[in-house]
Order: structure tokens, then C-alpha cells, then sequence
């Protein structure tokens, strides 16, 4: 658990309390490392003014509650982290059903533009003074006026589908031709519709329309689901960081209930997010190469990330999406018999991984399509609030392990690797650097697990109206969950934001002036989740017919329809 | 006279059915290298093959009207197979009377010439991008080959291929030559449209470029035109710069001659294994350091050597 100074709450809450200006109703410290204010709508400009300027508070997220049933009124919540300090900051502010305004800080922190745009949607508070306020989460043909995660809104209503209407899209500047990059295209894995306006081949400006995909999961959240159930569906929200999900939502409930979790579920929680975090840099590795046409880099380090599948699946008995996480700990334990061929699995990706780390460094013409493109400056960095590997390329050294220890971190520590230049190479190293720190991290972890339990116990029910922030340092960034405990065995609100939500934002300050064959590897250099970001999935339900083959059988099958038989 | 006519049309259609027939082959050799490289099995060395196969019996579908474009593919096809006929492919260029160098120099740019307008005709932007990368690359490749083949023609003082073939059989190896050689590898590479050059299809930028709207048997015309193109291409590179040892028995000397033009495709493809796509400001700098060295060579030759 990190500590958090006394002096540094007593500023925080003076700084609040001046620039309240008398509209500050109260302060609450519902755990030792988050400090709640409750304030007049009327001063939120100001205080988040005097967060950020004064306290140097990094904006994390909003969150719209529909709190009509507590307290008549919507609740809008913007939250905020002293990273240095290791504090949350939630300022909280009632809007009334009568008058859904709010007054907008896009101004003053851009990388709140999203946030404000999406309670606008779901709840119906209107941000007021917001640069752009178009639609971002619902669908182009959602009835206007009707507000999904209000609590009234049945979560399994489906209004009728409208004909001819498209996006909303900002016009190309004069002289500029527009190029879209799709919503489906053969860079993008998942759909997301850009329109770069280029003129000759310069990109001078662009937009974006995505939330393609979205599925409705904090919805399903605080209607349906029991909060045992959540960490099931938490795990599917990204295919790649699934357990960082389910991981974050626990903590979250855990946090909120006081619930406290045995050492070596920590451990073993630690191992999985590393362990995701080697998979996931190495299918970025091999992405980012095919990206620029680099196809041996993708069949490579698909191949290295191989092995650590198969230790995932050793481990849970899956190679992706565990099921281990529970409130309190984990289901499955991770027998000690195995360690042994852990480790040894581990040197092995180890060797392999330092022998592509130098073969890339190293590589010329890979510095010339990388460096000094899809550059971030700190200032814009901050701007945004960009997370992760994208945050650190450009000198800005947060790290949730590091800010806001959680599992194992605070008896093991990352080194974490920052870069000065911002540019797509600085992010490759990044990332490259964070590779082989994460086995390093595994392989001490293995070492200093200690016996004993897997999952408190949980005698009582989890109080309500508890509130529980909680974040994970995925591979792309931060992720972020927060509960506010429910009295029928399920959150009030579950509040989920993914590491690429804010990532994303950056692009049109790392694209302008760019030539247009750098913007897919710019892209790609963020490393982008949209299904996270959008909380979606799909399941293959073709058949149920259940027949397990073997490694080699799925190989034989595979070469067979290779050389002409039938799929 | 008809003894010679037929003659002609014999060793034509022989080249001509050469190249369309083994350059799928060739595609496929080069796919299954790598996919070795890449640690994988690869496709069959066949799949070109089918590749064609699949894609001619497909539905014939146009962006856009008029007779020139749905003519185009043909045409394109109809350059390089023209072409093939016009360079020595281990025997003497069947239609060595109809034209030199520079009929070839021209013949060899029709396809890339006409692949662009296909491109600037689809009304897409991605083929346009497409279309004004493969000008640029054309305007940086095209004077290599050029002056690639102006100095073989300078040593041997004449315009006629054969001639020069000859004269560098007779002469054996030069360092103008072997620059000269060296300058026309790179441009194939770019010719070929492989990487790090395949810079006007890039699939992951524009979507195959001034080809994005073409599919069915418009495709696999276009596919044939450029594996045929590369064929052809890499026969020249090895007859004018490289065509030593010399054993002068034709069986022996075209068996020397194949092994040489699997070993220059074996290196394109390596090249296109380890290198990643390079952005065409980029490329264009290169190819202008290309094009110096290859003007080195034609200074060496003026000097004799």
C-alpha cells in the first residue's frame, strides 16, 4: 500500500477549499489514498483550474451517475491523480434533472474532451462551453433525448433503426482532399473511421468517428450482472489485457469494501498482468513491423510470444481470458510444481526476445520510417493525458505500478523507461525495454511468492454507497475502474476507461503536418485497443458441437486446407 | 523468306510462352523463400497458379466505363510479353530487328506507365496516391535502367542488344560494367514493386494503390504483367551485365543463364525479407545516390575501364 502524506491532503484540500469559493459542501476521505469533494457545479471550472495549474493534477476520467433514486439529481464526477503524491482526486458536483448543465473543462484539460462527450450521451448532462460537442459513444441513428446508462433506460431496449443518417464530420480545410482510412482497414484491426485531409501527400488535419463497437458493458454492470459475475465479463472487454480488466474491477470492489487480499494472490495477480504485458509487446512488435511492411518481424515475434501462450495456458488452463480473478483473490492457484518449467520457458522467450530487441536497435532502415515521426511533445503529452508507452516515449514518467502500487508492486517495484524524443522510435524502445523488465518481474515474482491463501474470505455483504478507484498499468497504458457499491449485490456505477481512450486523442496533434504514409505507423505506435476503449465483443457461437484436438491435429488440419482440401 | 518468318515467329512465341509461363513459377519460388525466412511453410510453389486460375474465373467488375480502361489489363499484359520478345532470354532477342535499346528502354516503362493511368482512371484516392508514387518512382528508377544500359552501349559502341551481349562476352568483366550492374539490380528491385520499394501498392497505407479497384480476371492480367516484368527483367539484367562463363553451346549456355536469373531472383527476394517499406521521399533520395553511381559507371567506361 503506498502512503500518502497528511501535508499533501491538507494542500489539496486548502487549494479546493480557495477555489471553492464557498460552493465546497464537503470532503470525504472514503479510503486513505482517494479524497472526495462534493461541490457546487457553479465552481467546477475553478477548482479543476486550481487542481491542475496549482497541484499539477493529472485528469484521469469523468463519470455520469444517474443518482436520481439517492439523491434526485445526476451526479457528474471528474477524477484526478497526484501521481507523485499517489492520491486520487474525485470532485463530484449534483446537476439537476430541470437545468442538465455542467460547465465544461475541455478548455482547460483537452484530454477531457472525450469524457465530457460521453456523459453527454449517457447520462444527459449537457458539458457547457464544449469545443465539439458532437456525438461520440451512441450510434448515429440513436434517438435523440434518450440516455442508456440513465437508470431508468431498460438495459435491453433497442430503439428502431433510422434510415440515412450518417456521422457527423468536420468539412477538410480549402484545399485539402480528404483520404479516409476506414472504418475498416487492413491496419486497423478493429473498425474506427478516419478522415485524414491531406493535401499531396501532407496530412494537414483529421477526424475521427469511432465507438463502432460499443457493447453496453457498464450497463450490463449495474443492471444484470452480481458483483461476482462482473470479472468474467470485465475479462472480455479487451481480448489482448483481459486480466488487467478483471484485475482493476477487483481491486476497485475490493477497495470499496475494505476487502483485503492475501499476499500471494498479489503475487500471482502480478505474474498474469507481466506475463500479458510480454504477449501483448510482442504482438505489438510484430504488428508495428507489418505495419511498415516489415513481415519477418511479425513471424518472428509471433513465434517468440508462442511459448509465453502456452504458459499462460499451463498456468490457467487458457491461453487468453483466464477466469482466475474473484473479489477477494483469485480461483486457481499457481501450483509451485510447474515453476520449474515456468522458468525455464521464460529463458527461453528471454534469449529470443534480447536477440529481436538488438536486431531492431539496430536496424537502419527501421530508424528511418520511425524516428522523429508521430511526434508527441511533452506539453501535448500532458495536454491530453496520455497513458503509458506513449506518455513515457515523450518524457513523461508515469507508471500506475509506480504511482499507485497495487498487487505485488510495492515489494517489486518496475524500473520503469522513459524517452525524451516523443517520436514512434522512442516508443518502440519504450516498449522494447518494458519487454524484458516484465520477465525480469515474473521471474522474481515466481521467486518471492509467498504461501499461504489464494482469496479472503467475505463474510459480510459489500456495504452500499462506497465508493472504490482503482487502476492497472496495462501494456497500453492505464486502466482505469471505478465502482461506486450498489445495495442489491451490484454496483451502483462501474465506470471503466481504457488506456486507449485517452491515447487515441493524441493522434491528430502527432499526424498534423505528417506525410500520409506515416500516419499507419503512427497509429500503430499507440498501440490502439478499440474494443477496450469501446467495451465490445463477439463470440463465434457457430456450433456447439464440442471436439478437442491436439496441437498437432489443428496443425495437420490447418496444412491439409492449405494444400487444397476443403476448409 | 517464309523459313525465316517462321523462324522469328518460332523463337517469339517461345520467349513469350517462357515468361508467361514460368514467371508464376518464379512468383512462387520467391514465396516459398520467404515464407522459409519468415519461419513459416509458405503456400505451394504452385499457388501462383491458382492464384490466376481463381481470379480469372471471377466476375469481371469496373470502377469506371469507356474501352481504354476495360482494355487496359490486356494492354499491359501485351507490353511486357512484347517485351519479353524483344530481350535475349538465353538465345538471341527474337525480335532483335524490330528495335534496340531504346525500343526496349520504352516498352519496359509502357507497363508501369499504364498501370498508373489504370490508377488515375479508378476514382479512388487511394489508387491516386498510388498513381503519383509510381510516377515519382518512375521518374527516379527509369534513368538508371537508362544509363545502366547506355554504358554497356557505349563500350560496345553500338544500340543493338545483342550487340552488347556480345561485346561483353567477348570483352569479359569491366568496372563500368559491373556498377552499371550492380545500379540496374536496384531499380529491378523497385521494378518489381518489392520492398522496400513496393511503395506505390503499400497495403497497409493505401490499399494496394492504382490496383485497389482492380479484382477478377483485371487483377490477374495486371499480376501476370508484373511477375512476366520481372522475369523478363531479371533475364536482362543477367544477359547484358553478367553473361559469363560463356560455353558457347546453347543448351549449356541457357542452363547457365537460368541458374543466374534464380540467383538474382533469390536476392530480390532477400532484400524484400529484410528490409521494411521505406516512404517515397525517402526512396527518391536513394534512387537520385543510385542514379550518381550509376553516372560513375558511364564516367568509367569513357575512360575505358
Amino acid at each position: 500500500m503506498s502512503t500518502v502524506d497528511q501535508a499533501t491532503v491538507a494542500r489539496v484540500k486548502e487549494a479546493v477549499a480557495a477555489h471553492g469559493n464557498g460552493h465546497l459542501l464537503s470532503v470525504t476521505q472514503p479510503h486513505p489514498d482517494t479524497l472526495r469533494f462534493a461541490i457546487d457545479k457553479k465552481a467546477v471550472r475553478a477548482v479543476v483550474a486550481a487542481l491542475v495549474e496549482q497541484l499539477q493534477a493529472r485528469f484521469m476520467i469523468s463519470v455520469g451517475t444517474d443518482e436520481r433514486s439517492l439523491t434526485g439529481e445526476f451526479a457528474i464526477s471528474h477524477l484526478f491523480s497526484l501521481d507523485r503524491e499517489h492520491l486520487y482526486v474525485l470532485i463530484e458536483s449534483l446537476v439537476s434533472e430541470k437545468d442538465p448543465e455542467i460547465e465544461s473543462i475541455t478548455e482547460i484539460i483537452p484530454g477531457a474532451n472525450w469524457a465530457e462527450r460521453e456523459f453527454q450521451d449517457a447520462i444527459g448532462v449537457r458539458p457547457e462551453g464544449h469545443p465539439d460537442p458532437r456525438r461520440l459513444l451512441l450510434a448515429d441513428d440513436w434517438p435523440e433525448g434518450t440516455y442508456p446508462l440513465r437508470r431508468d433506460f431498460p438495459y435491453n431496449y433497442r430503439p428502431p433503426a433510422a434510415e440515412n443518417v450518417r456521422p457527423q464530420m468536420l468539412e477538410p480545410p480549402k484545399g485539402a482532399s480528404v483520404v479516409p482510412i476506414g472504418p475498416f482497414f487492413p491496419v486497423l484491426e478493429e473498425p474506427a473511421y478516419w478522415r485524414m485531409f491531406v493535401e499531396g501527400e501532407t496530412v494537414v488535419g483529421c477526424d475521427l468517428r469511432i465507438f463502432y463497437n460499443h457493447r453496453g458493458i457498464e450497463k450490463l454492470g449495474d443492471s444484470v450482472l452480481t458483483y461476482n459475475e462482473i470479472p468474467y465479463l470485465a475479462e472480455r472487454i479487451c481480448g489482448i489485457c483481459g486480466f488487467i480488466h478483471s484485475t482493476c474491477y477487483c481491486q476497485a470492489v475490493e477497495k470499496a469494501a475494505g476487502i483485503e487480499v492475501p499476499r500471494r494472490a498479489r503475487y500471482i495477480r502480478t505474474i498474469m498482468l507481466e506475463l500479458e504485458r510480454i504477449h501483448s509487446h510482442l504482438l505489438w512488435l510484430g504488428i508495428a513491423g507489418h505495419i511498415i511492411g516489415f513481415e519477418t518481424v511479425l513471424m518472428q515475434t509471433w513465434r517468440i510470444r508462442e511459448p509465453v501462450m502456452w504458459l499462460c495456458e499451463e498456468i490457467s488452463g487458457n491461453r487468453k481470458t483466464y477466469g482466475m480473478n474473484t473479489i477477494g483473490g483469485l480461483r486457481r492457484d499457481l501450483p509451485d510444481e510447474i515453476k520449474p518449467k515456468l522458468i525455464e520457458i521464460l529463458a527461453g522467450v528471454e534469449k529470443e526476445s534480447v536477440a529481436v530487441r538488438n536486431a531492431i536497435v539496430g536496424d537502419l532502415t527501421l530508424q528511418a520510417r520511425t524516428k522523429g515521426v508521430g511526434g508527441l511533445t511533452n506539453e501535448w503529452a500532458k495536454k491530453i493525458c496520455v497513458v503509458g508507452p506513449p506518455a513515457r516515449a515523450s518524457g513523461v514518467a508515469i507508471d500506475a505500478r509506480i504511482d499507485h502500487p497495487y498487487a505485488a508492486y510495492d515489494e517489486l517495484p518496475p524500473r520503469i523507461a522513459t524517452e525524451e524524443a516523443g517520436d514512434t522510435w522512442a516508443r518502440v524502445l519504450v516498449r522494447v525495454t518494458e519487454l524484458l523488465e516484465s520477465i525480469r518481474l515474473v521471474r522474481e515474482a515466481l521467486a518471492a511468492m509467498p504461501a499461504g491463501p489464494i482469496c479472503a474470505e467475505i463474510k459480510q455483504e459489500i456495504p452500499a454507497d462506497r465508493v472504490g478507484v482503482s487502476v492497472v498499468e496495462a501494456p497500453r497504458g492505464e486502466a482505469i475502474h471505478m465502482v461506486l457499491t450498489g445495495g442489491d449485490n451490484r454496483p451502483y456505477r462501474w465506470r471503466v476507461r481504457a488506456p486507449t481512450y485517452p491515447n487515441l486523442q493524441a493522434m491528430p496533434a502527432m499526424v498534423a503536418g505528417a506525410n500520409i504514409a506515416d500516419v499507419p505507423i503512427t497509429l500503430g505506435s499507440l498501440d490502439p485497443c478499440f474494443s477496450c476503449t469501446e467495451r465490445l465483443e463477439t463470440v463465434d457461437r457457430r456450433t456447439s458441437k464440442v471436439r478437442i484436438y491436439s496441437h498437432a491435429e489443428l496443425l495437420e488440419l490447418s496444412r491439409k486446407a492449405r494444400s487444397g482440401g476443403a476448409r | 523468306m517464309t523459313a525465316w518468318v517462321i523462324k522469328i515467329v518460332a523463337a517469339c512465341l517461345l520467349n513469350v510462352a517462357a515468361a508467361l509461363l514460368l514467371s508464376p513459377l518464379c512468383e512462387g519460388l520467391m514465396r516459398k523463400l520467404r515464407a522459409a525466412l519468415h519461419s513459416r511453410i509458405g503456400p505451394p510453389i504452385t499457388q501462383p497458379y491458382w492464384d490466376l486460375l481463381k481470379l480469372l474465373g471471377k466476375e469481371d467488375l469496373r470502377s469506371s466505363g469507356g474501352f481504354a480502361y476495360a482494355a487496359m489489363p490486356a494492354i499491359t499484359l501485351g507490353s511486357v510479353l512484347l517485351l519479353a520478345a524483344l530481350v535475349p532470354m538465353g538465345a538471341a532477342a527474337p525480335m532483335a530487328f524490330a528495335g534496340d535499346l531504346i525500343v526496349v528502354l520504352y516498352v519496359a516503362t509502357m507497363s508501369s506507365v499504364l498501370i498508373m493511368l489504370v490508377g488515375f482512371a479508378s476514382a479512388s484516392p487511394y489508387a491516386s496516391i498510388g498513381s503519383s508514387r509510381e510516377m515519382m518512382m518512375l521518374l527516379s528508377v527509369e534513368p538508371i535502367l537508362a544509363v545502366a544500359l547506355c554504358v554497356g552501349a557505349f563500350k560496345a559502341k553500338t544500340l543493338a542488344l545483342g550487340g552488347i551481349v556480345n561485346w561483353q562476352v567477348q570483352n569479359g568483366p569491366s568496372i563500368s560494367m559491373a556498377i552499371a550492374g550492380v545500379a540496374f539490380f536496384l531499380a529491378l528491385q523497385a521494378v518489381a514493386g518489392k520492398l522496400p520499394f513496393d511503395i506505390a501498392e503499400a497495403d497497409q497505407e493505401i490499399m494496394g494503390g492504382s490496383l485497389v479497384e482492380q479484382s477478377g480476371p483485371r487483377l490477374a492480367l495486371f499480376r501476370w504483367a508484373m511477375w512476366v516484368k520481372q522475369f523478363v527483367l531479371a533475364f536482362l539484367l543477367v544477359e547484358v551485365f553478367f553473361p559469363w562463363p560463356h560455353f558457347a553451346a546453347p543448351l549449356v549456355d541457357l542452363a547457365a543463364m537460368v541458374v543466374k536469373v534464380l540467383i538474382v531472383l533469390t536476392l530480390v527476394a532477400v532484400v524484400d525479407v529484410v528490409n521494411p517499406r521505406l516512404r517515397i521521399d525517402q526512396a527518391m533520395g536513394y534512387f537520385m545516390r543510385v542514379g550518381v553511381s550509376s553516372l560513375a559507371a558511364l564516367a568509367f567506361a569513357v575512360i575505358g575501364k
